[in-house]
């Protein structure tokens, strides 16, 4: 039975009791008194400090002794965030607390944190072996967090300010990127350890010599599917600047960074086309150019910068200062659309639900079959939810780097994204 | 000690026979004299300046005849004057030593001097007046020509005196209150050359100074003209490329190319001119070694309130160790700008700030230093040639970089209330997105 708002029990009791229907309320049970204790516990343990040259080091090359050090920082660290989620999830307003979108990700947080604060230490490969296939699972499970907490503060708006909407989600953001960090970094340098063949482009979930112009083409043409799948066209992707650079990096984030910002410029493209020459031009769609150039800032630091530059019309200066904000979005969001087809918007109106998992389990959502990433990223559709900027930028600012935006209103935009070369951020705190 | 033809005659001190600018004992004698005769200037000072939109003044210009003519000429005859009194208020609380700066008390002394001669001036009643008229606000205007460079000049050696967030709130007020007064005056003698038949009309579209079917591709084109016409020549402090086969990077035009309003063209053309040449200067400068240049890219842009255009350049970016962010470009102080007090540059400001011509800032005045450079540089010297290109010929020009186009591109730019914005893709390229307001409904930038 999937969350819902009243508990069933005293109906049925007074049902049978052929007693006139009425339903009690029951406010929520209270947060469990062991769960309580070892929050308190855990979430004021002082950091482990943890440098990203300290987290590299460890899988250059991993050994046992490595991957045993690796295990107990993400036995100390893991719990220690997630303890600090669940807390600021029970700190927001009760009557936010209800909805039941809400309600799912903090008990699915509980449930994660008490999982791993109550498992015994892990001394031993084998045990080790145990532990990762649970913590995949574990981080598995919490896949579609950002769209559920999307879809549950999109009916929240009533009861918090946007600014506190915001705060949270971006505290709630961080945390999870470093959460996933530690744990698919430990669980991929035990895997390494295992496996036979050397891999000598990356540690762990670091890769060595990350792409950019290889990423793009990559998610280009994920999106490109997914464009010509709503909107009957997609545009180009034209590469310059230096195609052959290569940073290191950590290829998830940057994929993801890349992904939303195609699928916004794809999008807008698409659109401005229609709106300009009808729909039904066959006219050439302007493409989307990519100029990727790695610079050294004037402190020493390498960056590897991008522009993403589109004709898809551009933002209007009412609209630029609400872009960064979560759930600012263009896209038509008329739910009780009956018409055929119910406009562009019909498939991520469903994947969107899809994404979420309104229905149970195993559905087969439309989305995650589409992903294949499954693990790592919740790809969502290609509009609707309006949190790709302001998540991409997020994971821009994680290692230092940025993400900016600037706009010609009625014929495009550049999206500027600085992102840090790992091998030189030996001292960031992961 | 002080006639007032002393007051008239510039630079020299009656008293010690030197500059006025290096005479302290005359500044002293005569700011006495100031203080007392200050209330005149608060009686003007307390008076808010009547601003004015685009609109109003094209409109106002549309219904031209005498009569309208000399209602304009007495706005800008009672209007100019409370607008250097709030300047010359704001220069008198900048701290002592600031103002009695080289530069800035020049600027002081124009601008009171300028004061004064508005203030005494009759009221306009009949054509005849208006000529005279005209020609008082054209001398004037000549005689500020050298108030750009003065006052960069000044401010920019100032900087140790005042905060960052100061100087460059200080120079933006006087540069636009300048602005807004040139605006006037060269809208109202525009105006009277029309009605007196002076001027053939130009165009349709002209209104004064201001083009109401301004169209924005050609104006980027006619830069574009002008700039590919000059020699190339780049110089830096490791580089001197002078090369006469070199040809500079070409602009390609794209976007809604028949996008046309109303606007001040000089303005708009002052700011596509300055932007381009920077970008042309950078993209020469790295890449040296490629036999054809990799061209400019200009983007127009209509949406509804707005025009935008985008330079986009692949000059190799921003990358400056002085400065923190591609906004400090704008500033005049040298804490946020360090190349504000180079050498180079304080040299370069003094000479073109004592030099007859001074600065107006528009694209017309570059193109005849460039001209007048390239005659210059011929083997000889007429001997019937005027006093003024022996002077010119006497080592002065070629116009020294005294490093005004982006300030001076980013004020204009304000002015109507537009913006101008610029990013670096480090190691690639500058973007510069201009925006100007479309339908001319915005009051003028001037802070009261």
């Amino acid at each position: 039975m999937s969350s819902t708002l009243f508990r069933c029990k005293p109906v049925y009791a007074f049902a049978r009791q052929r007693r006139p229907f009425v339903l009690h309320r029951r406010p929520p049970d209270p947060v469990p008194s062991g769960l309580a204790e070892l929050l308190e516990k855990h979430s004021h343990r002082p950091p482990t400090p943890l440098t990203l040259s300290t987290l590299l080091s460890l899988g250059r090359p991993p050994t046992p002794k490595s991957v045993l050090t690796s295990v107990s920082y993400v036995q100390a660290e893991i719990p220690r965030r997630l303890a600090q989620r669940v807390k600021s999830l029970q700190e927001l307003p009760f009557i936010v607390g209800t909805n039941p979108f809400v309600a799912r990700i903090l008990e699915a947080h509980r449930t994660s944190f008490l999982w791993l604060a109550t498992q015994p230490s892990v001394r031993t490969l084998e045990d080790n072996a145990d532990f990762i296939s649970q913590l995949e699972t574990l981080v598995q499970s919490h896949a579609n967090d950002i769209p559920t907490l999307a879809r549950g503060f999109q009916e929240c708006t009533r009861y918090m300010s946007s600014t506190q909407i915001s705060n949270f989600l971006d505290g709630a953001i961080r945390n999870r990127i470093a959460v996933r960090l530690l744990a698919e970094q430990h669980i991929a340098l035990s895997r390494a350890l295992n496996s036979s063949e050397e891999v000598m482009d990356r540690i762990g979930v670091v890769e060595l010599a990350c792409s950019p112009a290889h990423t793009i083409k990559m998610c280009g043409a994920w999106v490109s599917e997914l464009c010509e799948a709503t909107l009957g066209a997609s545009p180009e992707i034209t590469l310059d600047g230096d195609v052959d650079a290569t940073f290191v990096y950590v290829p998830v984030h940057l994929e993801y960074i890349a992904t939303e910002i195609l699928k916004n410029s794809f999008r807008a493209t698409v659109e401005h086309h229609y709106k300009h020459h009808g729909m039904s031009s066959r006219g050439p769609i302007p493409p989307v150019i990519i100029t990727v150039c790695p610079s050294r800032k004037l402190d020493g630091r390498s960056h590897i910068g991008l522009r993403i530059r589109d004709q898809g019309g551009g933002v209007s200066p009412a609209n630029m200062a609400r872009i960064f904000s979560y759930a600012f979005t263009t896209a038509d969001r008329s739910t009780g659309r009956e018409e055929i087809g119910g406009g562009p918007y019909a498939a991520q109106h469903v994947g969107g639900g899809a994404a979420v998992g309104v229905g149970s389990v195993g559905e087969g959502n439309l989305f995650e079959e589409m992903t294949g990433k499954g693990l790592q990223v919740g790809m969502g559709t290609i509009a609707g939810l309006g949190y790709g900027l302001p998540m991409s930028r997020l994971y821009a600012r994680y290692f230092d780097g940025s993400l900016n935006l600037l706009s010609l209103d009625g014929w495009g935009s550049d999206v500027f994204v600085q992102l840090r070369c790992l091998d030189e951020a030996g001292e960031m705190e992961v | 000690m002080f006639t007032s033809a002393a007051r008239s005659t510039p630079w020299i001190c009656r008293s010690c026979a030197t500059k006025t600018s290096e005479c302290t004992k005359r500044f002293q004698s005569t700011s006495a004299l100031q203080f007392y005769q200050n209330r005149q200037l608060e009686l003007y000072a307390s008076k808010e300046a009547k601003r004015l939109t685009l609109r109003q003044l094209v409109f106002f210009g549309r219904s031209m005849n005498e009569e309208r003519l000399i209602q304009s000429a007495n706005y800008v005859r009672t209007e100019l004057p409370v607008r250097i009194a709030h300047r010359i208020r704001d220069l008198q609380t900048l701290p002592y030593v600031v103002v009695t700066q080289e530069g800035v008390a020049r600027v002081y002394e124009l601008y009171w001097s300028a004061f004064e001669k508005f203030r005494r001036y009759p009221e306009i009643k009949t054509m005849s007046d208006n000529e005279a008229f005209c020609t008082f606000l054209q001398n004037i205007l000549e005689d500020h020509a050298t108030v750009i460079p003065s006052l960069s000049l000044g401010l920019s050696l100032s900087s140790p005196y005042l905060p960052p967030d100061e100087l460059d709130s200080f120079m933006r007020r006087m540069l636009v209150s300048r602005i807004s007064r040139r605006v006037l005056a060269e809208h109202h003698i525009a105006l009277s050359n029309h009605v007196a038949g002076r001027s053939a009309l130009p165009g349709e579209g002209n209104v004064g100074i201001i083009d109401t079917t301004l169209n924005v591709s050609e104006s980027i084109r006619k830069c574009v003209k002008f700039l590919r016409e000059r020699p190339f020549d780049l110089e830096d402090d490791q580089v001197v490329v002078q090369d006469e086969d070199r040809a500079w990077p070409d602009v390609l035009v794209e976007g809604h190319l028949n996008t046309k309003f109303s606007y001040i063209k000089e303005h708009l053309e002052y700011i596509v001119f300055e932007l381009l040449k920077n970008s042309m200067r950078a993209t020469g400068l790295k890449h040296q070694d490629k036999p054809v240049l990799p061209p400019i890219l200009a983007t127009i842009a209509a949406s509804t309130d707005e025009i935008g255009i985008r330079i986009s350049d692949q000059g190799g970016g921003l990358v400056i160790p002085y400065i923190t962010s591609p906004s400090d470009l704008f500033s005049f102080s040298h804490i946020r700008n360090a190349a504000r007090l180079e050498t180079s540059r304080i040299g370069a400001l003094r000479t073109v700030s004592s030099s007859k011509h001074g600065m107006k800032a528009t694209m017309n005045e570059q193109m005849q230093w460039w001209k007048r450079r390239q005659r210059d540089s011929a083997p000889t010297l007429r001997a019937d040639a005027p006093i003024e290109d022996i002077e010119m010929e006497a080592g002065v020009a070629p116009h020294p970089r005294i490093g005004i186009g982006l300030p001076m591109s980013n004020i204009f730019a304000r002015y109507f209330g537009g913006s101008l914005e610029l990013v670096s893709l480090d190691g690639w390229g500058t973007d510069v997105y201009v925006r100007l307001p479309k339908l001319g409904t915005n009051l003028e930038g001037i802070e009261l």
